[in-house]
């Protein structure tokens, strides 16, 4: 039923790809489209090191209130040489500011979901750890989000290491944030901070007005030049929450249409859910 | 009992906590990059507090909280507080201060810059000055951002000017460079203060 008008939608807004993965906790139902086909995955690699982040609190290695040097150099999956985090390619100039002074976990980790923050990505991944990140979502049976290395490491790019994601994959992570086997209050911190994401062009802006204004929205938005994804979770009120990836991929020269379809997608799922 | 105008209590390391001794090591015998044997501080301020730390200057523009700003990797037992730095932290203040005045601007030493221990995840294990309280990481003087070739080598060559005996790290990304601050240092320097011997502690001075 969803199949036909989304492949549609995409055909016509011109993507490349597109796959969508749906957990509805109201029937306990899933749905995919090319749900295990890889992406890149852009920043939705951020709700990851969160959860890998949140994890390693968990088990004692850190608190959320511990402070971390900010600092711009890290060191290339590649080839192990330092690089930076352009702050040309980073929405948030905050951290930045920040460089030579400490900052909060908590505070760094809201920076990475709300604006995006690529510096505080790789401050928090450098922390965690690329091994550690990854142990916690095979532990926890996320399969289909590959974390291989941090943002902007443009040496590892052009050597074809890529953190990717499936639209399942990131349905298990969301699926794990709202009733894994992590504790209640680790997963509540999550939410809290996926809850602040700034960003609504994705699947809060393909919610009718009325409805939107009455959601939340713990989610992640993602976006290269060839990709534009938004996964997360969906809290309506007086019905279960759901869970929902799309990604989208498309040809680096076309720039129009991506956010729309993404809405588009979200609020075709949107009706098929709600619609008696 | 010598005066001392620093409100800081000297502490002797051997008599401190045993979690903390395990941190600091003092006067241990430790082998640098170089297979060098080297003593490690024995000889400690006691940092009562952040606020403390705010408010004590080691030389007119540099205050003690610079030296004492670590992170999580830190070790856990110093991570709160009170905290202890080396003595020697004085001399690398009274060295910065003449820096900033042939610079014209402010210095800022950087997170881990300062002091950290030898426990400190950031150094895996190997020796560095920062584990004497002597070498600094300055991330700005003034506006500038010490994040390119020029503003590291224009710095590094006022610290040449006015202070020969200081080391510092040339620009790059190779081992022993560095391209987001300058490294500044003066060695292995242990200060033993005046009064200070090998009694349990010197309770002289604290507020």
């Amino acid at each position: 039923m969803l199949k036909r008008p989304i492949e549609e939608a995409a055909r016509e807004a011109g993507a490349e790809a597109v796959a969508v993965g749906l957990y509805d906790y109201e029937g306990g139902t899933s749905w995919d489209l090319h749900g295990d086909r890889p992406f890149h995955a852009a920043s939705t690699m951020k709700a990851a090191v969160l959860v890998g982040l949140a994890d390693a609190i968990e088990r004692g290695r850190f608190a959320w209130e511990d402070r971390l040097h900010v600092r711009n150099r890290f060191f290339s999956a590649a080839d192990g040489r330092p690089f930076r985090v352009d702050p040309r390619n980073d929405a948030d100039e905050e951290v930045q500011a920040q460089v030579g002074r400490t900052m909060p976990l908590r505070t760094l980790a809201e920076h990475m979901i709300r604006t995006s923050s690529n510096l505080a990505t790789n401050l928090l991944l450098d922390l965690v750890g690329v091994g550690a990140v990854r142990e916690t979502l095979t532990r926890h049976g996320v399969e289909g989000v590959e974390v291989v290395r941090g943002v902007d490491d443009e040496r590892a790019f052009d050597a074809g290491l890529s953190n990717t994601a499936t639209a399942n994959g990131l349905v298990r992570l969301f699926r794990l944030v709202e009733d894994g086997d992590l504790k209640a209050e680790t997963r509540e911190a999550i939410r809290d901070v996926l809850l602040g994401q700034a960003f609504r062009s994705g699947i809060p802006a393909g919610l009718p007005a009325k409805a939107r204004k009455e959601a939340r929205f713990a989610h992640k938005t993602g976006e290269i030049s060839t990709v534009q994804h938004d996964a997360g979770l969906v809290y309506l009120p007086d019905r279960a929450p759901y869970a929902l990836a799309i990604l989208t991929e498309w040809d680096a020269d076309q720039t129009d249409g991506r956010r729309d379809l993404v809405a588009e997608i979200s609020e075709l799922v949107y009706h098929h859910l709600t619609d008696a | 009992m010598p005066e001392r105008a620093l409100p800081l209590r000297v502490v002797d390391g051997f008599t401190l906590p045993e979690a903390i001794r395990a941190a600091l090591r003092p006067d241990e015998v430790v082998k640098d990059d170089d297979g060098r044997e080297v003593r490690l501080p024995r000889y400690f301020y006691e940092v009562p507090s952040w606020a403390r730390a705010q408010e004590v200057l080691l030389a007119p523009h540099f205050g003690l909280w610079e030296f004492v700003n670590t992170d999580v990797r830190e070790a856990e037992a110093l991570r709160g507080w009170p905290r202890y730095v080396p003595c020697a932290v004085t001399l690398l203040a009274a060295h910065l201060e003449v820096l900033r005045d042939k610079v014209g601007a402010f210095l800022r030493v950087a997170a881990n810059g300062g002091y950290r221990s030898p426990a400190h995840a950031l150094d895996a294990g190997r020796v560095s000055p920062h584990h004497w309280g002597t070498a600094a990481n300055i991330v700005r003087t003034g506006d500038a951002w010490m994040d390119d070739e020029k503003a590291i080598e224009t710095v590094r060559e006022a610290a040449r000017d006015v202070l020969p005996g200081v080391w510092t790290r040339p620009f790059g990304e190779a081992p022993g460079t560095t391209f987001d601050h300058l490294h500044l240092d003066l060695g292995y320097v242990v200060l033993v203060p005046p009064g200070a011997d090998d009694a349990p502690t010197d309770t002289d001075g604290d507020a």
